[in-house]
Parts: C-alpha cells; sequence; structure tokens
C-alpha cells in the first residue's frame, strides 16, 4: 500500500487554480474516489497489498533461510516443504517468501529510476526546446534504439550479477518512454496562458519546471510510473532466467531461471514463482489501470 | 532395395549439406561394415586444429583425426604402436629410440620421416600450455628417415603418455617450418597431417568435414567415408539431435538430466567410458595465502563439512564417481587410502575452534567467498551454492560470486583475487603433464589459470614430485605418487569432490565404440557402422 500512497501524494503535490473544479475538493481525494470506483484498479490494491504483506510478514509465519538446504532435491509439495524443494533442496516457499522482497524492491526502486532519469530529460528537453531538445532526444533515441533487454544483459555482464547492478542496469535501459511523454506533456504545456502568466510574474526555470508546469504533467507520468514497475518485475525475471540473477538473493526469477533445467523433474520449483510473478505483474497493471481512471480530469465528473 | 538406399543416404547425411558423394560410398555400404558417415555434435568450438600448440577437448577431437602420434593407448594404459611401429627406452632412461613406419604419408602425399618427428617435438615443447610435458627432452637425433631417437637430460617415463595422439599431433615439417609463428600458423585452420582423415570444410562456429584418407598407413581404415562434426551451442539443441537421430555421437557432456534422457532414447547407447586419459576432477581449491584459508585445519573442517556424499548422490543424480585425491579415479596410479573427510559436522567445529575461528554473537565465525566456472552448472555453480549452504552450519558465511563469462573468472583466479573456488582440472594421463602444475611450488605463475593458484608449498611435495618424475620403476613411481597424495589430501589446499562425469553417446548401429584411455580424443579409424542408420 505504502507504494500506491505515496505515488497518490504525488497526485496530491499543489494543483494550480486552472484545473481545479468548480466544488473545491482536495484533487488526491478525488483521485482516490475515482480510484475505489474501478473495480478492477481495487482488485489490484488489494493483491498487491497481499503479495507485499506476504514479504513482510511471510518470514515471522515461515522462518526459512531460502538459500539454506533444507531436504532432498527435487521433494515434491508436502507437509515438511509445502511447496517443495528445488535442485539443490531448497525450501520453495521460503523461496517466494524472501524471492519476493527482492523483486518487489528492484520493480520499485528500478521503475523510481526509469521515472527520475525519464522525467528530468523529459522535463529539460520539452520545456527547453531547440539545441537541449535535439541534443537530449537524440541521446534518448540512442538507447531507444538499443534492444533493452540486450542491453541490460551488457551492463550486468560488465558491472557482475548484483541486485543493485541489476535495478540499475534495468531503470537505464527503460527510462525512454517516460521521457518521451513527459517531453511532450511539456511541450504541450509551456505555452499555454497559465505558464506565460507565471513567467511574466518572475518565476524562473527551476520554478516553472518543478511548480508549475512538472504538477499538470504529473498524470499520465504516474500512469507510466506505475506500470514501469511492471516492466521493471519482468525485467528482473528475464535476467535472471537468462542466468544474470544475483546467486546471493534469492528472487522469482532467480528461482526461474535456475529451475529451469530441471523442470520435468520439480514443476513446482518453477510454476510456484511464475504464478507469483504474474500475479505481481498483473497487480501493477491493474492499480495502474485505476490510477489513469482516477487522474484522468475528463472522468471525474463522470 | 533402391528406397532403402536412399533412405539411408538421407539419414547419414543428418542435414549436413552434403552434394555428390561418390558411387562406390552407396555401394560399400550396403554390404555393411565400411563407409558411411558419421555425424558428431559438439558444444566445443575448437580455435583452430593443431593440437601442437593447443590443448583442450575442442581441438583434440579433430586434431587426433587429421595428425597421427607415436603412439596411442588402449583402454588399459598399454601403449600401442602408431606411427611408431616400435619404442624403446635405454636402461638409464635417457634414450627413446622410435622406429617409425614405413608406410605413412601425409595428407599432401610427402612421406612421414624421422625428421617431422623431431621437428614436432621440439615444436611442442616450445609451444604447448603443458611445459612440463617435455621439459627433459633435449634433442632429437634422426640417424635415417625412419629412426628418431630422443635424447633426454634425465630419465621421464611421462614421455610415453606425451607421445599419445591428443598431446603429440606430428607436423609436417616442410609445412610448419617455414619460420611462421607455429601458434599462429595458417595451416593450424588448413591442417595437413597423417591421420585417418583429413579436413576437407571448415566452416567457423557452424561445422567442419573430416574426410577419409585414403592413403593412411593402418590398411583398411579408417572404415568410415566421412565425419561431419556439427558445432552446436545450445545444448539442449544438441540433445533433441542426438535423440531424433540427425546427430549419430556427442562426446564430453556431462548433465545428469542429459544422460538420463539419452539413456531412454531407444537408439542411442551412452558411455562414461573413454576419459580415463583425460581425468577430469571437480574440485574445490583453496587460496593458501589468504587468511583464515592458511592454516591447513580450517581447510580440512570444510572438508568435513561438506558432504561429498550428497553432491554426488543427490546433486548429481549419482552419475559422477567421488574423488578423493589429486589423481583421477581410473589412474593406475590413483592412491585411495588417504584421508576420505567424511562429513562430520563436530569434527569440522573442532577444527575450526582450534584454529582459533571463535563464532561471534550471530554464531558467524568467518566470510569468505567462492567463484566458480560459469556454463557448467550442475558441476560448478550448484556445488558451490550447496557449498554455501553446507558450510553455514559450521558458522562459515559464503559468498557465492558469481562470474559472467569464462574470461572474468579465470583472471580473478589466476591473480589470486579469491578465496575459494570450484574448478574443474585434467590429469591428462600422467601426472607430470596434468598433476604436478596444480602443486609444484615452482608453478605458483601469477596470471596463469590452472597453475599452482592455490599458491600451495610444501618442499617435500617438491620434491616427492621431481623424484617421481625421474622415476624409471614403475612400483618406486607409484610408491612416490602414493605418498604424494596422501600429503595432499592432508595438506588439503584442494578438496576433491567427485570425477567429471562425461558421457559420450553413441547411435545403436555404430561398432568398435572409441572407450580407450583417451576415447574420442583419439583417432577413429576402427569405429564403423555395423547397421547404417536408417531414419
Amino acid at each position: 500500500m505504502s507504494t500506491m500512497e505515496s505515488r497518490l501524494a504525488m497526485a496530491q503535490k499543489p494543483v494550480p487554480a486552472v484545473t481545479k473544479v468548480p466544488k473545491a475538493v482536495s484533487p488526491a481525494r478525488a483521485a482516490l474516489r475515482q480510484f475505489m470506483k474501478s473495480p478492477s484498479g481495487v482488485a489490484g490494491a488489494v493483491l498487491l497489498l497481499v503479495l507485499i504483506a506476504g514479504t513482510i510478514f511471510g518470514p515471522w509465519l515461515h522462518p526459512v533461510d531460502p538459500l539454506d538446504i533444507v531436504g532432498m532435491p527435487f521433494a515434491p509439495p508436502d507437509a515438511d516443504a509445502l511447496f517443495g524443494t528445488d535442485y539443490l533442496g531448497r525450501d520453495v516457499l521460503a523461496g517466494l517468501i524472501y524471492g519476493g522482497r527482492a523483486t518487489l524492491t528492484v520493480g520499485a526502486v528500478a521503475a523510481l529510476i526509469t521515472i527520475v532519469i525519464g522525467v528530468t530529460v523529459g522535463a529539460l528537453a520539452g520545456f527547453f526546446g531547440g539545441w537541449v531538445d535535439a541534443l537530449l532526444v537524440k541521446i534518448s533515441e540512442f538507447f531507444q534504439v538499443l534492444p533493452p533487454l540486450l542491453f541490460a544483459m551488457v551492463l550486468v555482464t560488465l558491472f557482475g550479477p548484483k541486485l543493485s547492478t541489476i535495478t540499475v542496469a534495468i531503470g537505464a535501459v527503460s527510462w525512454t518512454s517516460a521521457a518521451r511523454l513527459t517531453r511532450a506533456e511539456f511541450m504541450r504545456l509551456r505555452d499555454l496562458d497559465f505558464i506565460k502568466a507565471s513567467r511574466a510574474a518572475g518565476a524562473g526555470n527551476l520554478h516553472l519546471i518543478l511548480r508549475v508546469v512538472l504538477p499538470n504533467a504529473l498524470p499520465p507520468i504516474i500512469v507510466s510510473a506505475t506500470l514501469a514497475i511492471g516492466t521493471a518485475i519482468l525485467f528482473e525475471g528475464g535476467l535472471s532466467f537468462l542466468g544474470l540473477g544475483d546467486p546471493n538473493t534469492m528472487s522469482w526469477g532467480l528461482m526461474i531461471g535456475q529451475n529451469r533445467n530441471y523442470v520435468l523433474d520439480a514443476w513446482w520449483a518453477v510454476t510456484f514463482p511464475g504464478a507469483a510473478i504474474f500475479l505481481a505483474v498483473l497487480a501493477v497493471s491493474l492499480v495502474g489501470d485505476g490510477v489513469n481512471d482516477a487522474v484522468n480530469p475528463r472522468l471525474r465528473r463522470r | 532395395m533402391k528406397l532403402t538406399k536412399r533412405s539411408f543416404l538421407a539419414g547419414a547425411i543428418g542435414g549436413a549439406a552434403l552434394i555428390g558423394l561418390p558411387f562406390e560410398f552407396t555401394a560399400r555400404a550396403a554390404e555393411g561394415g565400411a563407409g558411411g558417415t558419421l555425424v558428431i555434435g559438439s558444444t566445443q568450438v575448437p580455435r583452430h586444429f593443431n593440437g601442437a600448440v593447443q590443448s583442450g577437448i575442442a581441438t583434440a577431437l579433430p586434431s587426433t583425426q587429421i595428425f597421427a602420434s607415436p603412439l596411442r593407448y588402449d583402454d588399459n594404459w598399454n601403449p600401442q604402436p602408431y606411427l611408431a611401429e616400435s619404442w624403446d627406452v635405454s636402461k638409464d632412461g635417457l634414450t627413446v629410440t622410435l622406429k617409425l613406419v614405413k608406410n605413412a604419408t601425409f595428407h599432401d602425399g610427402k612421406p612421414v620421416t624421422s625428421e617431422d618427428v623431431a621437428f614436432s617435438i621440439m615444436t611442442i615443447k616450445a609451444n604447448h600450455p603443458f611445459k612440463t610435458m617435455l621439459a627433459a627432452v633435449e634433442s632429437v637425433d634422426t640417424p635415417d628417415p625412419h629412426t628418431a631417437v630422443i635424447k633426454l637430460a634425465h630419465p621421464h617415463p611421462a614421455l610415453l603418455l606425451a607421445m599419445s595422439p591428443a598431446l603429440m599431433p606430428i607436423l609436417p615439417k616442410h609445412i610448419y617450418g617455414d619460420g611462421q609463428d607455429v601458434k599462429s600458423h595458417p595451416a593450424n585452420l588448413k591442417p595437413i597431417g597423417s591421420g585417418p582423415y583429413r579436413l576437407t570444410e571448415y566452416k567457423q562456429g557452424d561445422y567442419y568435414t573430416l574426410e577419409k584418407f585414403d592413403k593412411f598407413f593402418i590398411p583398411g581404415r579408417p572404415k568410415l567415408d566421412k565425419i561431419v562434426v556439427r558445432l552446436i551451442s545450445d545444448p539442449n539443441a544438441l540433445m533433441v539431435s542426438a535423440e531424433r537421430g540427425d546427430v549419430h555421437m556427442v562426446p564430453y557432456f556431462t548433465g545428469v538430466r542429459d544422460i538420463e534422457r539419452l539413456e531412454k532414447a531407444p537408439n542411442v547407447v551412452v558411455t562414461d567410458k573413454g576419459f580415463a586419459g583425460i581425468g577430469a576432477l571437480n574440485w574445490l581449491a583453496f587460496n593458501t595465502k589468504k587468511k583464515p584459508l592458511d592454516d591447513a585445519r580450517v581447510r580440512q573442517a570444510i572438508g568435513y563439512a561438506a558432504n561429498r556424499d550428497f553432491i554426488v548422490k543427490k546433486l548429481m543424480g549419482g552419475k559422477a564417481m567421488p574423488a578423493t585425491g589429486p589423481i583421477a579415479p581410473g589412474s593406475p596410479l590413483e592412491e585411495k587410502n588417504v584421508e576420505q573427510y567424511k562429513f562430520d559436522i563436530a569434527k569440522a567445529n573442532k577444527l575450526l575452534d582450534e584454529a582459533g575461528l571463535k563464532p561471534d554473537g550471530n554464531g558467524v565465525r568467518t566470510s569468505l567467498t567462492i567463484d566458480y566456472i560459469p556454463g557448467n552448472d550442475e558441476q560448478q555453480r550448484n556445488v558451490a551454492e550447496y557449498l554455501r549452504s553446507a558450510l553455514k552450519r559450521v558458522g562459515i558465511n559464503l559468498e557465492v560470486r558469481a562470474a559472467p563469462d569464462f574470461p572474468t573468472w579465470a583472471q580473478r583466479v589466476a591473480s589470486f583475487d579469491f578465496d575459494m573456488t570450484m574448478d574443474t582440472v585434467f590429469n591428462w594421463g600422467d601426472p607430470v603433464i596434468g598433476v604436478d602444475r596444480t602443486y609444484l611450488s615452482s608453478n605458483i605463475r601469477k596470471g596463469i589459470i590452472w597453475s599452482n593458484t592455490q599458491q600451495y608449498a610444501n618442499p617435500k611435495v617438491d620434491e616427492i614430485l621431481g623424484k617421481a618424475a625421474q622415476e624409471s620403476s614403475p612400483d618406486k613411481r607409484k610408491a612416490l605418487y602414493s605418498e604424494f597424495q596422501k600429503i595432499v589430501v592432508e595438506d588439503a589446499p584442494i578438496f576433491y569432490i567427485n570425477a567429471t562425469p562425461y558421457h559420450t553417446s553413441f547411435a545403436k548401429g555404430l561398432g568398435n565404440l572409441p572407450t580407450t584411455v583417451w576415447g574420442v580424443a583419439s583417432p577413429l579409424d576402427e569405429l564403423y557402422w555395423v547397421t547404417p542408420p536408417k531414419n
């Protein structure tokens, strides 16, 4: 819930008078109200909450080190190991709990990196235009033409398969769409009258970007950020699947990547983390949909 | 009948591009026994085909088909005549006289003479990575074209194994003696040898074709007309091809699932024979200069804390043979009566206590890293991950350091930047060739992988190895190596885990399978189709 709340909180930041609806309701509350009207969004939020709670409180209920060998390899699910054991005899349930922590953290942090880089580049390009725009667009085009998974693989190979490297690599390869989106929003907004008015009132560039234009460009960015979490989770899974996971930190992707060769011997070691990733990405997408509806001003008075 | 021939042909071609087979081929194949094409599938891409300057199984497989060597071996470590029809070691052990066969020619028609043998031996001595292999050779005399006299600085019993196909290909002096550097000689990719097959085509990284050499000096051989080696980089695709019969032979695979899978395939025979000569050991090596691993008790404790039985039986599905010492199981020199390091947590804890590694508040005695060779998960990564869990029980925190590729791993280990690492090292037949390098203190050479990267130094071991290298009496030699093995296992610069479970698969219908100590790293001149494939 915490991630979602903070996102909603972001939407609440000072919104200039122009977008105010006649009845003065706080935009965040309005958005929340709108969000609650979207059944899929609520379902996604609940699902996400359950997953996050599982990774936070799971270790108390099931205190097993996911890297520890607790039994024979390939033990099927039974009373000893509820979800079975993997090729080394490690507990799959423990892997799901601790792996969820890593996977969800990677997802959130990588999405944050994506947004921070993307919004910075997009805002500068869109706001200033001219040669700044040309340069930044060229740079982001350079990143766009590289196949993201391959590029991430190169980065991880260069800097070593550590969870931190993987997170940064995912952020570094997926910021371009956020940049394009932000740039488009900024270009649309920068010539509107209220911006000109602020400028005439003596606002500096930094103030204009951060306090005036950005809040108005936020709705689509928030949606894109939510969806970026799902993409990042899938990316982490993909990298681990290709053998570029961090062997010292259990994650869902790593579980699938390491166990895939043994899928015929132990379906459970691949299926459960696969289902977990599926549910997490689904939840994030549904939440993203809900947020989209909530922050879209056109839907508000519906 | 016509139909059968055609369908046989289709199968023999096995997907490889192959046009315009001579008519005799089909005719002889129909008789059974001779002719036909063998398709080998391999993940190992050779850098080139000249085994005189390149070690490793990727080159050994083609090199031993293309080049003949003075001797070859049977399945019981007995030398057999090959290019040398007889050989004689003098009483003092200082000269070895080879009498060469008189009818051997290179693929370009020039005769094989003692000049070529002398040239090859000196070239290998100067260029081959195994420096100890021919270090004792001072010179090679050539009193007549079919006699080569090898002069040694001291007795060198390993020489006989060093004359094996994989280690001593006889190069044509008229081609390689042109002054160019042999390591980068253009002929390494277009080799001319005197072996049973000649290289006719190489599509880099895709396939290479070996065709029967009609003037091979052993009459009636080779029996096959053609060998096509398809380089298939994806192991899964390779297994599917073997199952379907698209490839007839897959050498050097180790995966438990792959072995089990091909054992179940109806038209495939799987064997673990033919790897005694290579003698591949899978082990855990310690950096004996780094604290706390400089204390033998810590290394021994790790040995007791690791359950070799679990690794071999469970993680490797019982397909691998446990190894307990530096000389691979299957070698006549292996000493089985050494400390076994039977799984014993209490003993491990006691040794660690004695070494002064007391557990802290969290039960952690020390934190170490473990590396592994990327690429073979079952033999390397899985064992490293198992050790992380196993050593935690005795209070050793292990961090698994994944290397993205082989050079990264090799760089770390060769520059001594590691605590411990999983490793796979080959014996190569005689201890002098493949074992000494790991233990001699004179072979602590920074920057060179598979040297004494453990930086293990024991004057007694140096002395024994020095003596054994020159000991002509087989019994005394065996006794010396027994002593060496006991000391090294006790000192524990390495915890021995298992013999790498190399397996080869063959299509049913092949006869005279290569099960000698060198297996497929030896001429495949006797291999033939008893019943050619029909699919």
